[in-house]
This record gives structure tokens, sequence and C-alpha cells, in this order.
């Protein structure tokens, strides 16, 4: 019953963007088309939130849509299982991983983050691991997964231990330092650590940690399970995760990897763990296995996931590939961020190898970003003023911290750069000129009115 | 502008936004002041223009033409105007996230939710979630159940009920969540082909006492409002009410077939959680289901799996953002509404008209082979199930899917066969029942194809013993 679907192997005859390639790598102004649905105003120099997809990945995504609009039940039947299966056989290559049973498609790191919780979680409520029996955490861990543990660890019975990694941060050494120094600690009264979570590049701030070191003095020390949370790392760095060595890694394929929103992989090593791990919502695939349970949750649109192949031939258009792109995002948006730095005075928040396809650049002091607030006010105007998308951080100063100043006094915040193949020098001009602007002109956070 | 949040077809809020997600409003009546304000007056949106055959038919011109498609239960349906509308709303998202997830994404879930809870009969907005479809929204349901007995309120063997019926994703729900958490599940047995909602709700009856054994409490009953497979409409109104008779916790309807399809009014029913699929029979893209809660302090605490930042700011606002997403389909509900109502009598008038062609067409059937229907009309939503031919010999549940996909590949008719094993005693019994569907862009020609397969396969002689694994 099975045809060889063309959109699995070639480029699809029926999609109806594809770039008229001349020569032998996609050029300028056809990756301009490709992202012709961009805002054409706006500096989008956040790809780290939202990420982006090409026209020609939008294209097969509606085909599929169509497809299963023509006729769910056959696309059910015999199309939607082996699109899947393509799609993680390409991420299982991709990633180094042993095995595609390996290799599950939700929809979002959030989304892994909650089903490796709920594992934990379980391990509380069903007497496996002790009242008290702790989470380690990273401070700056994305919020939703700090939400996820109170909702799985905390309300089950188990303890948290937050690390506080440095921010500005000049080495590797000063993490691994201060990581362990808090498994010291989580250690002490003799509480057992059930399960690190560590991000490849966190957040906000952004760093690229040395996740690898990590992982393996996690072991050292006796953690017994070790979830990788890289929502930003494929497509943004090398991903190994037999090399990272960790149990759980999840990462987005819609932030640096061209996916539509939404889709990432949850890696789950082997084990007798990772075999009673389930996804939440339980549907007649309940049992047999993560993988498969992940890939009929209900009727949905589940076209996200299939595009992985056509994603692809995207990436082998640019010269090297996705090793390419991410070489030029990395060189490309270090060069920005010291432009940045220079005009404004500023610092970059960690040296460029720990950075991969965004970086973190102090904002004027004069600025007095000095809240929260502050943070998204100054965020909105940009938006609503300049046309100008990027996400601001608020550093809290913490007692006994030494912080970095410029010529008029503490730099309290950071604006998260961005570089991925649609961006352009005008973008950080743009931004430049915003922030030089509202400091000649004297204003702080404060003062700005957004619309 | 905040009143308009809270009518039901909303172009006007569209078009304010400047988007082309809807159709164009009628042009204001020539105001001899208009040119003292620039303000565009908010009219009451324009009398959607009635629908056609011929429109209805350019409306699902995307389905395939050859196929019968009489299984809109399985996988709905979703007019073509509709799909531009979300397609619009897609490309809004990837023009500009950010702006999209800071200024338009809250405010729009927020619009379809006033919108089904007015359709919905609910007290207030706070009571409607919208999530993926009913096999999450029983993830849900059950979790807190989970809990229930993880954090000692409930005891272990505390039971739950459910029908024998519940969807295959439910029962592994219930296993998964309220088994696994130590607690007793009973199902109700239900009679098939059944002949009147009394014999449902005796053994409904019997159920819940065996669920009061040994001092045992019933912390949940999960009832479905239309049964999958084999679908029957249940009598959930007065189910419900025997659940309170006998101090049930919990009340949990499975309505996933309900909005389009059966009369859906949360204040009459009396459940404390309902759920029904907006993609099945209300001509939403896949997928969106609405969730309800009673507002109750008991079942204050329940919470989306899928845990974001928005964690602990109710269900409602937690379901609309479980991390990044497609949620166009979640927000094409005002454009629904305006496509239902281009037909006489709105959603009310499309289920009356839905149920009385199926049940004819059901009718024609079984005068064609010779077989009954699997209950009394009245028992029937817009499915019905139709006895097969005995000589057929359907034999199990693999057969019932053999035949399912042969009749897809050799005759172009798409329907759900579910096997019933034969009782004790039973002389040449049916034990084959399609379960065929009508949704508006169906035709008598869709069942002539059904008919007349199936009348080919009798004549051939046909077995499913003949057909390969």
């Amino acid at each position: 019953m099975e045809h060889e679907d063309p959109r699995n192997g070639e480029l699809s005859p029926r999609s109806s963007k594809r770039p008229k390639i001349s020569s032998k790598f996609i050029s300028e102004s056809e990756i301009r088309d490709e992202f012709s649905h961009h805002h054409p105003r706006v500096a989008r120099i956040n790809n780290g939130s939202f990420g982006s997809c090409p026209g020609l990945v939008l294209a097969a995504q509606r085909q599929w849509q169509l497809e299963f609009l023509r006729q769910p039940d056959a696309f059910y039947f015999n199309t939607l299982r082996n699109g899947i299966m393509a799609s993680r056989k390409i991420i299982k290559d991709l990633i180094n991983a042993d095995h595609v049973d390996e290799v599950s498609l939700v929809d979002n790191a959030t989304t892994a983050a909650a089903i490796v919780l709920q594992q934990i979680g379980r391990g509380f409520a069903e007497g496996k691991f002790q009242k008290n029996d702790t989470v380690l955490m990273l401070h700056c861990a994305f919020q939703a997964v700090k939400k996820s543990i109170q909702a799985y660890v905390t309300r089950a019975g188990g303890s948290v231990i937050e690390v506080r990694l440095p921010f500005p941060v000049t080495s590797e050494e000063e993490i691994i330092s201060e990581f362990r120094k808090s498994i010291e600690k989580g250690k002490s009264n003799g509480r057992k650590i059930r399960l690190a979570i560590i991000d490849h590049i966190t957040s906000m701030p952004s760093v690229v940690l040395p996740v690898k070191e990590l992982v393996r003095i996690s072991r050292a020390e006796g953690i017994e399970q070790v979830f990788v949370d890289a929502a930003h790392a494929i497509g943004s760095v090398k991903v190994d995760v037999k090399e990272v060595g960790a149990d759980f890694y999840v990462s987005n394929l819609h932030k640096w990897f061209f996916c539509p929103p939404s889709v990432a992989f949850l890696y789950c090593k082997k084990s007798n763990i990772s075999s009673d791990m389930h996804h939440l919502v339980v549907s007649h695939e309940y049992g047999n296995g993560l993988p498969i349970e992940s890939s009929w949750i209900g009727t949905r649109d589940y076209s996200s996931q299939l595009v992985v192949p056509t994603v692809l031939e995207f990436v082998n258009l640019f010269e090297g590939g996705i090793d390419g792109i991410m070489k030029r995002n990395h060189d490309e948006v270090v060069k920005m961020g010291k432009m940045l730095a220079q005009s404004w005075g500023t610092n970059l928040g960690s040296p460029p190898e720990m950075c991969a396809g965004m970086i973190m650049v102090g904002l004027p002091s004069r600025l007095c970003l000095n809240s929260e607030e502050d943070a998204v006010r100054l965020r909105s105007h940009l938006r609503d003023c300049y046309e100008v998308e990027v996400p601001i951080f608020y550093q809290v100063s913490k007692d006994g911290e030494e912080r970095v100043r410029d010529k008029d006094g503490l730099i309290t915040g950071y604006v998260r750069i961005s570089h991925q193949v649609y961006n352009t020098l005008e973008d950080y001009e743009k931004l430049k000129d915003a922030i030089n602007q509202l400091v000649d002109d004297g204003k702080t956070c404060k003062m700005l009115c957004t619309e | 502008m905040a009143s308009s949040l809270h009518t039901q077809t909303n172009t006007n809020t569209n078009a304010m936004n400047g988007t082309s997600a809807s159709a164009a409003p009628a042009p204001a009546p020539a105001d001899p002041n208009s040119h003292l304000s620039k303000k565009p007056r908010l009219l009451t949106p324009p009398q959607p223009l009635p629908i056609t055959p011929s429109g209805i038919l350019s409306e699902f011109s995307h389905h395939d033409p050859s196929i019968a498609r009489i299984n809109n239960g399985s996988f709905g349906c979703c007019p073509s105007s509709v799909i531009s509308a979300q397609q619009q709303l897609q490309l809004q998202w990837l023009q500009q996230p950010d702006h999209f997830y800071f200024n338009q994404l809250q405010s729009r879930i927020l619009q379809s939710r006033n919108i089904i809870k007015d359709l919905i009969n609910a007290d207030h907005v706070d009571e409607v979630s919208i999530v993926d479809n009913a096999t999450t929204a029983a993830a849900i349901v059950l979790q807190q159940i989970a809990w229930g007995f993880a954090e000692g309120r409930f005891h272990p063997g505390d039971a739950a009920v459910m029908l024998h019926y519940a969807y295959g994703a439910v029962k592994k729900s219930v296993e998964a969540y309220i088994t696994r958490a130590g607690g007793y599940v009973i199902e109700v047995p239900l009679p098939f082909p059944v002949n009147s909602v009394d014999e449902i709700v005796q053994e409904f009856k019997k159920a819940l006492e065996r669920g009061k054994q040994n001092g045992r409490r019933v912390r949940l009953a999960v009832i479905d409002h239309v049964t999958s497979m084999p679908s029957v409409a249940i009598p959930v109104k007065e189910l419900v009410r025997i659940c309170r008779e006998e101090g049930v916790d919990q009340i949990f309807v499975d309505a996933a077939h309900g909005i389009g399809c059966v009369d859906v009014d949360m204040k009459e029913i009396g459940a404390d959680f309902y759920t029904s699929n907006l993609h099945k029979w209300f001509f939403c893209p896949p997928s969106v289901a609405f969730l309800y809660c009673r507002r109750s302090t008991s079942n204050s605490d329940l919470h989306h799996p899928v845990v974001s930042h928005e964690y602990g700011n109710g269900l409602a606002i937690e379901s609309a953002w479980i991390g990044t997403r497609d949620y166009s389909a979640q927000l094409v509900v005002p454009k629904v509404l305006e496509f239902i109502n281009r037909f006489e009598g709105g959603i009310d008038g499309i289920k009356k008209r839905n149920h009385e062609a199926v049940v004819e067409m059901g009718e024609m059937l079984i005068k064609a082979w010779g077989t009954h229907l699997g209950c009394p009309p009245e028992m029937c939503s817009s499915m019905v199930m139709v006895g097969l031919p005995a000589c057929l010999g359907i034999s199990s549940d693999q057969d019932a899917l053999k035949l399912r996909t042969y009749l897809r590949d050799k005759y172009c008719v798409e329907v759900p066969i579910y096997y019933r094993a034969p009782k004790d005693g039973e002389v040449g019994p049916v034990t084959g029942y399609a379960r065929v569907s009508y949704q508006v862009y169906n035709k008598v020609d869709d069942y002539f194809k059904f008919r007349d397969a199936i009348n080919q396969l009798v004549h051939n002689a046909f077995n499913c013993e003949s057909l390969p694994n």
C-alpha cells in the first residue's frame, strides 16, 4: 500500500516555493525569498525565542496538512506513522544516538520536561525516592522547567537545589566550580540527588555551558539521572548525545533547525527508567514505548513533525550544510555583539567560545534598567517605536557579586541578540542606533512610553 | 472594544486589527457627521450570506472526490474558508511571532473561549479551557484523580466507574492515572444492540452499586455523551443525576462527539467536567477541544500536564500557553461560527438535518441488506450503527479492520467497522456494524456506493477469511 513519498527524498514537485538554484549554494536573494514572509521592516534579532521557518518548508508542511484533510483515515492508517519514523531516523543520525527507539518527537522542550519530571514525581509518589531527596537545577533554568519541577517534584515531596551560575562569565572554569559547590551543598544532610537538570545553552542570560563536563561531574558525584535541557542546541551547537552522556536530552527543532512550530526531539538513553517513561497525554498507544506513545496523542496536526526531511534539504542548500550555518551564525553574532558593545561602551556577557548563535550584550547604564518591568518596557518600546525585536535581560544584583561597570555606572541590563541566516548588518545597526538615540536623548527605562 | 469580545460573530474585531482573517464587514451607511469622527463605527456584524449546495461543495472541495467519506465521526472536517482563515493566522505568527505572542494570542484565545461559553451555556468563561482534544482533557481530569490517591485524599481501592465502551485512549488513561495510583476501576457493561435508554440506566445503577461495595467511595464516573464504538447516544443527564444521588465525588462527561452532534448544555447536564472536540462536528481544523470545569472548590486544582510559566494561574490560562506551538486551530472559532450561521438554523439546524439524514440512510441500508440498526433512532446522533450481513463472516476485531481497509482500497468507501462478539445461543448473529456518519458535505450517493459495495461482496460470496493479514 505505501508508496515512496516524494517529499521524503526530493524537493516536492508540488511545493510552490522553490529556490531557483543557479549556483551551487543558495544565494542571498534566494534566502531573502525564503524568509519573505517575515515582517519586512522589523529588525528580527530574536531567533532564539520563537525560531524561524523558510518558505519551502512551510510549503511542504501545507502539503502534509492538505493530505490529511483530503482523506484523514487513509493518512492515519497509511502515511502518518512512516512519516514520523522518517523524521526520527534523520534526527537519530544527526544527534548520534544509538537507536531510533531512543528518539521521540514531542511538541517542545516544555513537554519533554514534563515527561521527564513526571517520572521523577512518580519516584516520590510510589516510594522509590525518599522525602526530601533532591532535584538539582540551574537558577537561570527556563521558567517553564522551574514550574514543572514545582508541579511534579516539590508537590510530590522532593526538594530542589538551585545552582547560581555567575554572569557575566569569563570562563568555563567558573561554571564548573560553582556547579561542584552546589552539588556538595545538595549532598549535605545525606540527601540523595535524584536528577540534575542542566541547560546546554541557557535561555536568559544566554551562555553555552560545558555540558559534557557537567554531566561527567554529576555522574561522578552519584547523581542518578541527568536531563539536559538543550532547547536551543540543535542547529546552534554540535549535538552528540553519546558524547554528552546524559540520560535525557531535549532540543527544539523549531528554534534553530528551521522546522515550523512546533517540534522537538526527546532523546532517552535506553535503560529501565526509559522504558517507564510515558507521554502525559495517554492514548491507545500507552505502553508501546515513549516514541510510539508520542507519535499519537489523539487527533492533531502532526505536520510539523513530518517536514524534517524537507528541512534537511533546505540546510543542505547552504555551504557546509548545518555545520556551515552554525559556524557563520556564531561568527556573525560575535562580530555584531562586539560592534554593539564597542558602540555603547559596554561588555559582552560571555567570551565568544561560550556563545553559539546568540550573545548577551550589556546595555548602557544610563538607561537605568533597574527592574523586570524596566526590561519589559524597553523591549516593548524598541518593538513599537523602533521596530526592533530583541529580548532584554535584567540582572538582579546579588550581595557580594562584582558587577561590570561602564563609564557611567553599573551595567544591569543585557540584550540577547541572535543571528540566523536571514539576518543582515542593518538589523543590528538599527538596534545600535536605537539605543544610542535613547541614551543621547537622556531617556531612562521608566520614561519610555509603549503603544 | 471590550464589548465586542463577547459577541458571537466578530468580524469587526478582526477588521480593527487590520487582518483579513474574516469576511469584510459591510460598508457603513452614509453618515452626515462622518467627517467629524475618525473612528469607525462598530456595526452589528452583517448577517452571513446563506450557503447554497454549490457553496457547500466548494467549501469541501479539498476532500478526496473519489471517496464516499461516511466517517465524519473519526477525524471530522473543516471547510476551506476556515482553513484559509487559519492559514492567515499562521502567517501572522510567522511574520512577527513576538508581537503575536505579546499582543494577539491571549485575547484571541479568550475570544474563542467566550464564544464556547455561550454555546454550551456555561456560567463563566473561567470554566472554559481550550485544549488539543478530548484525549488531552481526559489526561487533565484523570491526573488530578491520581494526585488524590498520591496525596492521601483518596484511599487505595476507591473506585472509578466508566463505560465498557469508553474510548480506548480514555481506558488507557484511566489505567495510567487511576489504576497505577491504586484506584479500582469498574466498567459498566452495556448491551449492544441496545433497545432503550432504560437498559443503559439499569446497567449503570448496578455498576455504581458494585463501586460502593466494601465501603469504597466512587471518586469519579466517566460517562460518554455519545460512545465511539459502538456509537450510541447515552442519557447523560439521567446518569449524572443518579451519580449525584449515589454520592459519586466527581463526574466527567466525555463528549468527544458532543458539540455539533448532540445538545450540549452544561447547566442542564450538570457534570463537574465536560469535554468535546471542536474538530469533529464543529468544523474546526485539527485540533481543538474545550474542557468545561464547573466552578467549585473541590475541582479547583486541575492543571495542564504540560507545565509552563503560567502554572498556578488556572487551567484555562495554563492551557493557553504550553510552550511554543501552533495555536491557530484554537483561534478560528469566530470564523467557524460565521460558517455555521450560513446554514438555516445554525448549528441546531445542522444537527437536526444530520440526524434525520443519517437515520434515513441507515434505514435504507438495513432494508437493502436485511439487517438492523444497533439502536433506536432516538439514541442515534449524527452517526448510526448499521448491521452488516452475517455472511460476510466478520469474526474478530482484526476482521473488522481488514474489511474496513478492503472497502477503502477496493471500493473507495471510508467507514469504520465494529465487531460485536456473538452471545451464547445466538443463531446467525450479526457480528459486524458499520458506523455511518452524516455531515453537511455528504450526499445520498455516498451511501448508495456503500450499499452497492456490500451487496457486491455478498453476491460474490465474500468472507473475511479470504482477506490477507
